[in-house]
């Protein structure tokens, strides 16, 4: 097994997406089989050295950052192992990037139910934390479309997993945040490929937004949902659809029930928000420019046939790492059931407002399985949600701004504490934040977890400072 | 152009060649620049640039908008490399025409040479300084006698037009020569009517990477154009970069074509394995 231990290597991972924490691997380990994960498992526990696993290095708080000991790129392993078309599924290597699976896919006519919108996510890291798509309000998060899974555990052990082989693993590793073993395959859900068609409606007010949204998901309205802000001005409800017959169903029934206006009429309402409060016109120009530099992204005609998008994700990813994208992110979230999301939106939008000028709010649904309670426990689908959960990310847009870390601490704190007040849960409550997870889920929970997390790891060497 | 303006996204590893083949993080842009950022010299991570093809195929979809083709050719000078045998060419006489540089395959190749003069009319030369040892010397990072780049650059500064095959040249051409325009030899043919009508449905039309990742802005639109009009499939990823055939096995998996087509001679080699014919765009 090669140990890269030169300081490019190391330097390598010495941070994730986030930017704002730290640390250096003693050594690097490029993942390439199961068999080479379970030797270095198992030395590590003999040895009691810790072994950080990064998939595309995507978090935000430090998860996949590793403060010693060694470091796992299970980006290694990215080969797509078989497809079955008939019956729907898809077996690959997990440290493949959605965006190279969804790839492979497409060669066959297919594509992945949901993943998050930044093509270089992991699907092993995603189903160990959740993975949100803007039609998981319709398909659920990108952990619930696993079939099954090859696990290495702690101790070193390669295992198949699913709802009926090994059950108890599957439940603890999806949405497990790396504590229960080293996804090294997947077995996945997978459709046929769809273009899709997008409309825009535009509101003043987040709660109506929200409450739309809402409406849109409990009627399955739509195939794809969701609302994208810039600060609390531009707020925008997409929807979108993958055949003619649902578009044509959401236009007969549920468009006209929409209180969102369309593009010149909110273009309009600005003129005059801004006309009457000319100490504003810095925000209101802020917002034309943004206005001018996102659309065309959202439009390019390469991606388009006719008036059908093709490939949204990377239409979506593209946009998100141009004009999200900075080289510090933070991104607290809220993830709530369906009935405090709209409170916990507004007083989270409250704190952004309070901390940085310019700011984006992402809003999504989640819908649940009744048969993965189980994997739920102790993740972010918040414990007293039912039939759909909702996820806010709480974005500042820093650009070439510069802010100490205490401040961005804060600010994520801040949006935190809201979670303890209203009992929601977090997608990134590890690394940094973890000290919300006691808070937030309380002790007898996280007893249990570090009870099990225990038994299996018992020299707690696996990603051992991201939760407990 | 600097190294610690990558942010580490990881988008130039989808792209990325060097890693399709190796998944091995360092010999890409994200892995250079962040071993640079934590302290590692150029010295140390002189053996990654190898693996660069230098395919352009992370610029255009580098969200900091990094000249990275340019950072690993600065990487490159950096270290000791082979010597390259400079030609010793007169000054050739000034050319008003519009001026084909066919790249070392093609001009190795007279008859194909001549059939793609032939597509071009009147009007359009062969350039008598082919600049394939300055593209080489390019590719190596080594430094280029002024002496030897202003014999070659002088007959070209009154041409009509640059028609360049080779993408690393093209992309130095239009620093040198801002004021003439130039176009890669794929994009000058794949206009031609009589060339676009010749394609069909079942044809893999692989797109030489460099030049197109070099003006990836402008030609996405082309190629798109000409995917639409004619049905080909082409070498494109879902984020519309060129994957380079040196990836054939990927470009071809899962595709039943009847031809592949390329821009650049040099690429057929790669697909040799093939059942399908391939055919350089002047072989049509």
């Amino acid at each position: 097994m090669e140990v890269l231990e030169d300081t490019g290597a190391r330097g390598i991972f010495a941070t994730d997406a986030g930017g704002t924490a730290y640390g250096m691997p003693h050594g690097v380990v490029i993942a390439r089989t199961a068999v080479q994960i379970a030797h270095l498992l198992q030395a590590a526990q003999a040895h009691g050295v810790p072994v950080t696993v990064r998939g595309g290095g995507l978090t935000t708080e430090g998860e996949s950052v590793a403060y010693g000991g060694v470091l796992l790129d299970m980006t290694g392993m990215s080969r797509v192992l078989a497809l079955d078309k008939d019956a729907l599924w898809v077996r690959t290597e997990a440290g493949i990037f959605w965006a190279h699976l969804a790839e492979a896919l497409r060669r066959h006519g297919m594509d992945y139910l949901s993943a998050p919108l930044n093509l270089t996510s992991s699907v092993g890291g995603t189903l160990g934390v959740g993975g949100i798509d803007v039609n998981s309000a319709r398909l659920g998060c990108s952990a619930d479309q696993a079939l099954a899974l090859q696990v290495v555990t702690p101790t070193g052990e390669i295992v198949e997993c699913s709802d009926s082989e090994n059950a108890e693993l599957f439940q603890r590793v999806i949405l497990g945040y790396g504590q229960f073993g080293v996804i090294t395959e997947a077995t996945l859900r997978i459709r046929p490929y769809t273009p899709l068609r997008m409309h825009y409606f535009y509101y003043s007010s987040l709660r109506v937004a929200i409450e739309d949204l809402q409406r849109l998901d409990a009627s399955d309205a739509s195939d794809y949902s969701g609302i994208l802000t810039i600060m609390d001005k531009a707020i925008n409800l997409l929807v979108a659809f993958d055949s003619d017959e649902r578009e044509a169903q959401f236009d007969a029934r549920y468009r006209a029930t929409l209180r969102g206006s369309g593009e010149a009429a909110f273009a309009l309402r600005m003129a005059l928000h801004y006309a009457l409060r000319p100490w504003r016109w810095g925000e209101a120009l802020y917002l034309w420019r943004r206005k001018r530099q996102l659309f065309p992204e959202f439009r390019r005609k390469e991606f388009f046939r006719g008036d059908r998008m093709h490939d949204r994700s990377v239409v979506f990813s593209r946009a998100v790492w141009r004009f999200w994208g900075s080289r510090q992110m933070v991104i607290p979230d809220l993830a709530t059931a369906a009935a405090k999301f709209a409170d916990a939106v507004e007083r989270g939008n409250a704190v952004c407002r309070k901390y940085f000028p310019r700011y984006t709010l992402y809003c999504v649904g989640i819908k649940l399985r009744e048969d993965h309670r189980a994997h739920y426990e102790m993740s972010c689908i918040p414990p007293d949600a039912t039939i759909r959960a909702y996820g806010c990310e709480f974005e500042p847009l820093i650009g070439e701004a510069v802010y100490s870390r205490d401040r961005l601490q804060s600010f994520k704190n801040e949006i935190y504490d809201i979670g303890v007040e209203i009992g929601a849960s977090y997608y990134r409550f590890g690394g940094m934040m973890k000290g919300y997870i006691r808070r937030v889920f309380g002790d007898a929970l996280v007893e249990r977890h570090l009870a099990m997390k225990r038994a299996a790891d018992p020299a707690m060497i696996l990603n051992r400072d991201v939760i407990f | 152009m600097n190294h610690s303006d990558c942010s580490g996204c990881s988008l130039c590893l989808l792209v990325c060649p060097a890693w399709r083949e190796t998944r091995d993080v360092r010999l890409t842009p994200r892995g250079r620049a962040k071993a640079r950022q934590h302290g590692a010299s150029a010295a140390e991570i002189a053996s990654w640039l190898d693996g660069c093809t230098l395919c352009g195929a992370c610029e255009p979809i580098c969200p900091e908008s990094l000249p990275l083709v340019d950072m690993v050719m600065e990487l490159r000078r950096e270290r000791p490399g082979a010597e390259i045998a400079f030609r010793a060419a007169p000054v050739s006489l000034l050319s008003t025409h519009t001026v084909i540089l066919p790249g070392r395959a093609l001009g190795a190749d007279e008859a194909r040479g001549q059939r793609t003069l032939g597509l071009f009319g009147a009007g359009h030369a062969l350039a008598e300084d082919d600049g394939n040892d300055l593209a080489l010397a390019l590719e190596a990072g080594r430094p280029i006698p002024p002496g030897r780049l202003s014999a070659f650059l002088e007959p070209l500064r009154a041409a009509k037009r640059l028609i360049v095959a080779e993408g690393l040249l093209l992309r130095a051409l239009r620093r040198w020569l801002p004021k003439v325009p130039a176009i890669s030899l794929g994009e000058a043919l794949s206009v031609k009517p009589a060339i676009r009508e010749k394609l069909r449905p079942s044809d893999l039309y692989v797109i030489a990477a460099r030049p197109f990742h070099n003006d990836h802005a402008r030609l996405v639109g082309h190629y798109d154009g000409l995917r639409n009009a004619s049905g080909c499939e082409m070498n494109l990823d879902l984020q519309r970069i060129a994957i380079p055939a040196a990836q054939a096995r990927w470009i071809l998996e899962g595709r039943q074509v009847a031809r592949i087509v390329v821009e650049d001679v040099s690429d057929a080699a790669a697909f040799s394995f093939s059942a399908a014919p391939v055919l350089h765009l002047a072989d049509l």
